[in-house]
């Protein structure tokens, strides 16, 4: 099965082997540092050269390295035995801790308690994420472009088409597994849905015009129900409102993730999932001048004022459009 | 007249006037030592600095900021991470320098208060009148007055001096006291009578004399100061830190930069790989180990000052252990420094006294009508007193005004009789001959007790070949009986056999004069000496030794048994000195020198095979006529050695000899001019009671007891100290490995970082250190006294089998259970094992929110970060609770932990609570603080490594058993350390 993939176990081994081969090799080492220890004494340059050369081989006993040829053996021998036995060990430890899991759920979420959001397209300056372009610069703009578009190719309608359609505005639950090849089904979320943020109308998601469409996207968390029964959705907002405030078109309508994404039932039963996602276009950005934008999924369940994790329910990004 | 001359002679001299002292004091110092010149203060701590490990931990600090400056140079936000991780690591080295230098700190103040301890006193004459004051203020052109008893506080020149002697052993190594007068006989200051030295005490007399030479300008402070002039050596166990410190940095060193060229070679950034090397550094130096070193170092010497060993040097505590010669003075020593009666011949016969400390009676047969005689004249034949008011005493322990001799007799004589001044006084002394040496005997006359009894009993000892040619009967059982040829042959057997033992023997003999022909009226006149002093009645020998301590045969046998020679250096005679070896058992009952066997075969000593002898008693004349080899033959060929008729300077020769043979020498001394050998030898040892200050001042330890008994107990300590050391050191390098793998694992497999360098920190200088020290408290395993001390260059403390079962067995099943622990939060957490792999470079991209986990899960960089310090932490729980298992199997090296008990040290208990604890407090208590990278973890990571633990008992176990069942074999040779 994947879970005691041939992968792993070409780990362990190869961490075994690796081990073994660092560890003899230390052992060489510990013996070399011993003796050079015991070698800094108040002597002359020759004599510890002397000293050395019979230390490395030692032709009145037959010693290599302090040792016998025989004796090595023998050592190595009970070495490759005792790290053969440690990595079976270990590996055994492994195998079990492998069959205790749950392959369908981790066991933990208290990590997972609200998504992470982030933008695309995603492309960081030194202050963070960064849409800074000119206008009437193809090339200044053409990178988040290429962005979008790539992102959207997972959304289009052959990607997508192994997924159903849903129009229920409710929680899709599903306590068995229906859909093909055990798993369950997931809902099919396309690129048109983005309507004129979809890339397939204005394929420069309105760069050129100064109006850019950006994406929303919240991070997937198994059987995580946002909005208790209402669709969270998405609120930019310009930080320093001394400007005009933002004009905002949203897609889906109202920015909302529709219900019957939810829950998510992780990867294997839902192996076609995709995520829902919200395109922001911004109508009215003034320009030459730097916007901080914060972008907020609101919903129930959905926390953004982590004071540690920047990316906890919202997204925050600077934008500059010049002419 | 004397009495008026030492009037006269304060009228004249008034002294100086206290102002001009002040004066010549300030022009001159204090009358004191200069002590020898110590390094200043912040020499010594900087020396802390960058001792051991602490180099490397600067290394670590510096690339620490080199990585903080380039980092914020390209504005990474995690830059000051490394900043404060310099900062600590610099903390770290700044606050076991601290701490070293503390503890070094306390240890010579305990010296300090020591010398402290009897602030000395002087009677000067200033301003015209007589004045105590501290020797300290004494300067040239003082007058000052001594007197029996005092310790002579400057150079002095006599101007008066009634029967003063002085005892100059301590500088010249004279064992008999020295008398002192006014004249000039000598260029030499050091043999002119009329000069007494500062340090050497005054045994009797009064003197006066004017100080003319203070402080370091004496002779004993030029002699002082030559001693200092000795090259310290480094301490045996000092060697040992430094080879372990070379060790342990040999490997730290050589896996960082291994690790930083693999690191490079797989395309890390440079700075990145920088960033490994400082984890390697801080996993691979065990920080708080010098620290443990130095504490249980204390702790022994703690422990050994209550059994009267003062420890002057920390290192020293375990020297002792590894001596394998001790070369002891005799004096005071082995001895009890006091003469005592330990024979006696009357009546035909030898009869033994007892010699011990606390005598209260005498056991021998005292029915005798000769011995009451003999004890007539012992009693009154003898001029030492009890000083007054000490009858509450135990008569051992009185302090008494008079020569050795005397003082043993009127001791001997108090302990049989009783009161013997009331004796005196019931018969009262008439006239009386002092004992000089044209004479050699002294006599005295007496009334007797006896109301009806009017003759005069006259009393006389003294050299017994001069007392017997004086007397023309003997007394036997009471009668007396004419000295024939027979009873003159009797008297030269017991007299040789008392002298063979090395006794010093004394003759009696009395004599009751006539009452006819001296009435009560007669007037004695001991100058024309009208009185007979031949044909008198021998009445019986007394012989004195200075008796070996009871303890010391004892403590000699433990030594010997021990594997450590004794050797005697004394500066006594050959005779005495062979005896008392012979009774306290440097030279045990059934060894020859080479002198017995000619005496035995009656051969030419020429023709005696030296190698049979075990024994030598080696003469200085002798001594200072051999060649080098010569002296190294004898010391390898004979394993029972006594040097007698030593000079001081002839103690370094042999130390400097033994020294060659590769063994770690201690020295007992306690003269002045046994400083520079107290200084050569490994571990010098200054008697406390006896030893000069200088003595001291060279010795690394001091018996307060100036008991040979007690060295026994020090190199006990010794040994044990250094065993726990090295259970100190196994236990604290094992879970180096458990640190270090994380790193190395990291590089390699390129997984999320399983433990962080403060966390490290936390382990090192956190939970480890109360269990290290704890081992300190471990008892032996076996008896550690019945073997060879250890060599100096073959059993090293961390050995080849050591460092590698520590590193590459315990150390590997460690990290095995820490990444199990790891591994096992990482999964149940969503984060598979093989999802792990490789996954570093994304995981710790700031800018990668939504990285998918193992089972479709996204996570923000925040949310990874915390899991992976629930990693750490995991990981670090781990590692203690291992440790603890590691700490428990460290009790022993050999023997079962069954055998040694598990509840016996229960400060290993408290090592390991401790360890606990720390390890909750850090989870629980500050896992909210987000700077420490501590999370609250949940209960059952705590257990996942704990099947390792057993393990590593299990297996622990397995090898010890095979240890003690196939004592010798491969698996011995390779698995003991």
């Amino acid at each position: 099965a994947v879970w005691a993939s041939v992968e792993f176990l070409g780990f362990l081994c190869s961490l075994g082997l690796g081990g073994l081969s660092v560890c003899l090799g230390c052992f060489v080492c510990l013996v070399f540092f011993e003796k050079m220890a015991a070698l800094n004494e108040k002597k002359t340059c020759s004599q510890r050269m002397e000293n050395f050369k019979r230390f490395v081989w030692n032709p009145d006993t037959g010693q290599l390295m302090g040792r016998t040829l025989i004796n090595w053996v023998w050592i190595s021998l009970y070495y490759v035995a005792f790290y053969i036995v440690m990595t079976g060990l270990f590996s055994l430890a492994i195998y079990s801790l492998m069959r205790t899991l749950n392959p369908y759920t981790p066991d933990y979420q208290d990590r997972l308690k609200s998504p992470g959001v982030t933008l695309r397209p995603d492309v960081y300056g030194e202050g963070g994420l960064e849409i800074y372009y000119n206008a009437s610069d193809k090339n200044s703009w053409e990178k988040y472009v290429t962005t979008l578009h790539k992102f959207l190719s997972a959304y289009n309608t052959t990607a997508q088409h192994a997924n159903i359609n849903c129009t229920s505005e409710k929680y899709f639950f599903q306590k068995s597994f229906l859909g093909p090849n055990k798993t369950k089904y997931s809902c099919k979320f396309t690129s048109d849905m983005l309507e004129n943020c979809s890339g397939l109308a204005n394929s420069t998601f309105g760069f050129p015009e100064g109006q850019p469409c950006l994406i929303i996207k919240m991070n997937r968390i198994i059987n995580f129900l946002p909005g208790n029964g209402t669709a969270p959705r998405v609120s930019c907002t310009a930080q320093h409102d001394d400007f005009s405030p933002l004009e905002l078109q949203y897609y889906p309508v109202n920015g909302t993730f529709n219900l019957h994404y939810f829950p998510y039932y992780g990867k294997k039963a839902q192996p076609t999932y995709s995520n829902p996602l919200v395109a922001v276009k911004f109508l009215n950005i003034t320009r030459n001048a730097e916007v901080t934008v914060v972008c907020r999924v609101i919903g129930t369940g959905i926390t953004s004022d982590n004071p540690h994790d920047p990316y906890e329910g919202k997204v925050e990004f600077k934008m500059r459009i010049q002419d | 007249t004397s009495q008026s001359k030492q009037m006269g002679l304060q009228e004249v001299i008034p002294g100086l006037t206290s102002a001009r002292a002040a004066e010549i004091l300030a022009r001159d110092g204090p009358n004191a030592l200069t002590p020898p010149k110590s390094t200043p203060e912040i020499i010594k701590f900087l020396k802390q600095m960058v001792g051991g490990f602490s180099i490397l931990l600067w290394v670590g600090a510096l690339l620490c900021w080199i990585a903080f400056g380039i980092q914020v140079a390209q504005g990474v936000a995690s830059a000051f991470d490394n900043l404060y991780l310099g900062v600590v690591l610099a903390l770290v080295v700044i606050l076991t320098g601290i701490f070293a230098y503390y503890q070094e700190a306390k240890s010579t103040n305990i010296m300090a208060s020591f010398s402290k301890m009897i602030p000395q006193q002087a009677l000067v004459i200033r301003d015209g009148e007589k004045r105590e004051v501290s020797a300290e203020q004494l300067v040239v052109g003082d007058m000052v007055e001594i007197k029996g008893g005092d310790r002579i506080p400057a150079d002095i020149r006599l101007i008066f001096a009634q029967g003063c002697k002085v005892d100059n052993s301590s500088l010249t190594g004279e064992s008999e006291p020295q008398s002192r007068s006014c004249d000039f006989t000598h260029e030499n200051p050091l043999e002119t009578k009329n000069i007494a030295f500062y340090s050497t005490t005054c045994l009797e007399g009064t003197a006066t004399g004017m100080v003319i030479n203070t402080g370091d300008q004496t002779i004993i402070g030029r002699i002082a100061s030559l001693a200092s002039g000795v090259g310290n050596e480094k301490t045996p166990i000092a060697i040992e830190i430094e080879h372990f410190v070379h060790i342990v940095a040999g490997v730290a060193v050589s896996i960082g930069v291994l690790f930083f060229i693999i690191a490079v070679s797989m395309k890390y950034k440079v700075l990145d790989s920088i960033i490994f090397l400082i984890g390697i550094i801080v996993a691979n130096v065990p920080e708080g180990l010098l620290a443990t070193v130095t504490v249980s170092l204390s702790l022994t010497a703690k422990r050994m000052a209550k059994k009267n060993c003062l420890v002057k040097n920390l290192e020293a505590v375990e020297t002792l252990g590894s001596t394998s010669i001790i070369c002891s003075d005799k004096t005071g020593t082995l001895t009890q420094n006091r003469m005592t009666v330990a024979h006696l011949w009357f009546d035909d016969q030898i009869y033994s006294a007892d010699t011990s400390e606390e005598q209260t009676t005498q056991s021998f047969d005292q029915s005798s009508q000769s011995w009451a005689a003999l004890s007539k004249v012992v009693t009154l034949c003898n001029r030492a007193e009890f000083k007054p008011g000490q009858e509450n005493v135990p008569i051992m322990k009185r302090v008494v005004v008079g020569d050795a001799s005397e003082t043993a007799l009127l001791k001997f004589a108090e302990v049989i009789l009783g009161d013997v001044m009331g004796i005196r006084k019931r018969n009262r002394k008439l006239a009386e001959i002092p004992f000089n040496s044209t004479n050699k005997f002294q006599l005295s006359i007496h009334e007797t007790e006896d109301p009806n009894d009017k003759r005069f009993l006259m009393v006389m000892k003294g050299a017994p070949e001069r007392i017997l040619e004086r007397c023309s009967t003997i007394m036997i059982n009471g009668e007396e009986q004419p000295l024939d040829r027979e009873r003159a042959e009797a008297f030269q057997t017991a007299y040789m056999e008392l002298g063979g033992l090395g006794e010093r023997v004394l003759g009696f003999c009395h004599l009751y004069l006539p009452e006819d022909e001296f009435p009560d009226t007669y007037p004695f006149d001991t100058d024309s000496m009208n009185f007979p002093t031949s044909n008198l009645c021998f009445v019986g020998l007394l012989s004195m030794i200075d008796p070996p301590r009871s303890t010391v045969p004892d403590a000699v046998s433990k030594c010997r048994s021990a594997g450590i020679k004794v050797i005697m250096v004394t500066g006594d005679h050959p005779i005495t000195a062979k005896a008392i070896a012979k009774s306290v058992g440097i030279i045990s009952a059934n060894s020859e020198t080479v002198e017995d066997i000619a005496k035995r075969l009656n051969v030419p000593v020429e023709q005696v095979n030296k190698e049979d002898a075990r024994a030598a008693v080696i003469n200085g004349m002798e001594l200072k006529d051999m060649t080098t080899e010569q002296l190294d033959e004898i010391l390898i060929n004979h394993s029972e050695i006594v040097f007698a008729r030593t000079s001081p300077q002839q103690k370094l020769i042999i130390v400097e000899g033994c020294q060659r043979q590769d063994a770690v020498v201690a020295v007992t001394g306690d003269g002045v001019n046994d400083s520079p050998a107290l200084k050569k030898a490994d571990i010098g040892i200054a008697m406390g009671i006896a030893g000069s200050d200088a003595a001291k001042n060279a010795a690394d330890m001091i018996l307060l007891d100036d008991n040979f008994a007690s060295i026994v107990t020090g190199v006990e300590e010794g040994r044990l100290i250094f065993d726990n050391l090295k259970k100190t050191i196994a236990y604290t390098l094992t879970k180096n490995i458990a640190e270090l793998c994380p790193f190395l694992i990291y590089i390699i497999a390129s997984v999320p970082l399983p433990i962080g360098t403060i966390t490290i920190l936390f382990i090192d200088l956190g939970t480890d250190i109360i269990p290290s020290v704890a081992l300190a408290y471990e008892k032996a395993e076996s008896d550690i006294m019945n073997r060879r001390p250890r060599h100096k260059k073959k059993d090293r403390l961390v050995n080849e089998q050591l460092a590698v079962y520590s590193y590459l067995q315990i150390g590997i099943i460690q990290s095995i259970g820490a990444f199990l622990a790891y591994f096992t939060v990482y999964a149940e957490q969503g984060w598979l094992p093989n999802t792990l792999l490789g996954l570093r470079v994304n995981w710790e991209d700031d800018y990668y929110n939504d990285i998918e986990d193992s089972y479709g899960q996204e996570w923000t960089r925040y949310q990874r970060t915390y899991l992976q310090w629930t990693g750490y932490t995991a990981f670090f729980v781990s590692i203690t609770i291992q440790q603890v298992a590691d700490l428990i199997i460290r009790k022993t090296r050999r023997n079962s932990i069954f055998q040694q008990g598990l509840l016996r040290n229960k400060v290993i208990w408290v090592g390991i609570v401790s360890q606990i604890a720390i390890a909750l407090i850090l989870s629980y208590g500050l896992g909210s603080v987000t700077a420490l990278n501590f999370t609250p973890l949940r209960v059952q990571y705590w257990f996942v490594a704990m099947p390792y633990a057993i393990l590593i008992w299990v297996y622990d176990e397995i090898r010890k058993l095979f240890i003690r069942q196939y004592p010798g074999s491969w698996w011995d040779k390779n698995m003991y350390y």
